[in-house]
């Protein structure tokens, strides 16, 4: 389970250029899905990732299942030399996506964000739009169980539709 | 005179989006329930929401105590 306001708070603290994606989007919109991860596109630029991952260390990020007798450094430099990753932190489950399927990297990301204000800072998330294309493409059973409340959640919300 | 996103989701056009989710299982009347918060409640009751999930979790792996209980 993620700790929401630590991780939020985090983020803003350091001026990590983000958007929210995943669940946690969906609740934002209205949705009563229950996800247990905080998922979010970063922008890949040399200053973000700096942000990002002093944001982020605190929290001792380490890729999930991963082998206990393995090594693992987080850096800057991992966080470079990938681009989506999944990590068990102490305050929870947080996932890193440097492109989102069916929309693209952060820039496109950004141009289809909304802003809410929780914890005190202002956070991007996906807006409805690009939640429900995003889901569409990722095209996994847990996709297919949010889908139809985020299609009746845009109706209901169209002010053409009757 | 055009309804309410409430209205339109408690009382859905047959056809629409919103009465294919009613169908597939979705309740309703929970959204309707989470349109009324602000973003900020929301996200209250998500994390609520992932604490009880986690604690069925725990009891899941601990498993059932049998009918008698502890004692």
């Amino acid at each position: 389970m993620i700790d929401l306001e630590k991780a939020i708070t985090s983020l803003a603290g350091h001026d990590v250029d983000y958007v929210v994606v995943g669940g946690v989007a969906i609740s934002l919109h209205s949705s009563g899905y229950i996800t247990q991860d905080l998922d979010f596109c970063y922008s890949r630029s040399k200053e973000n990732i700096r942000r990002l991952y002093h944001a982020l260390s605190p929290f001792s990020p380490m890729p999930r299942n991963w082998p206990q007798d393995l090594p693992f450094i987080f850096d800057e430099s991992t966080l470079r030399n990938g681009t989506n990753f999944t990590f068990d932190t102490s305050i929870g489950a947080i996932d890193l996506l440097g492109e989102v399927k069916g929309i693209g990297d952060y820039v496109d990301a950004l141009a289809n964000s909304v802003v809410y204000t929780i914890f005190g800072c202002e956070v991007r998330a996906f807006d409805l739009d690009a939640l429900i294309v995003s889901k569409t493409a990722a095209n996994r059973p847990k996709d297919h169980l949010v889908l139809p409340e985020l299609l009746a959640l845009k109706e209901a919300l169209d002010p053409n539709e009757e | 005179m055009k309804r309410t996103p409430e209205e339109k989701l408690l009382n859905p056009r047959p056809g629409s989006k919103i009465a294919d989710a009613r169908d597939f299982g979705i309740d309703l009347t929970l959204t309707v329930s989470q349109l009324r918060l602000t973003p900020q409640q929301r996200i209250d009751n998500l994390q609520s929401g992932m604490r009880f999930h986690a604690e069925l979790e725990k009891a899941r792996k601990i498993g059932p105590l049998g009918k008698r209980g502890k004692g």
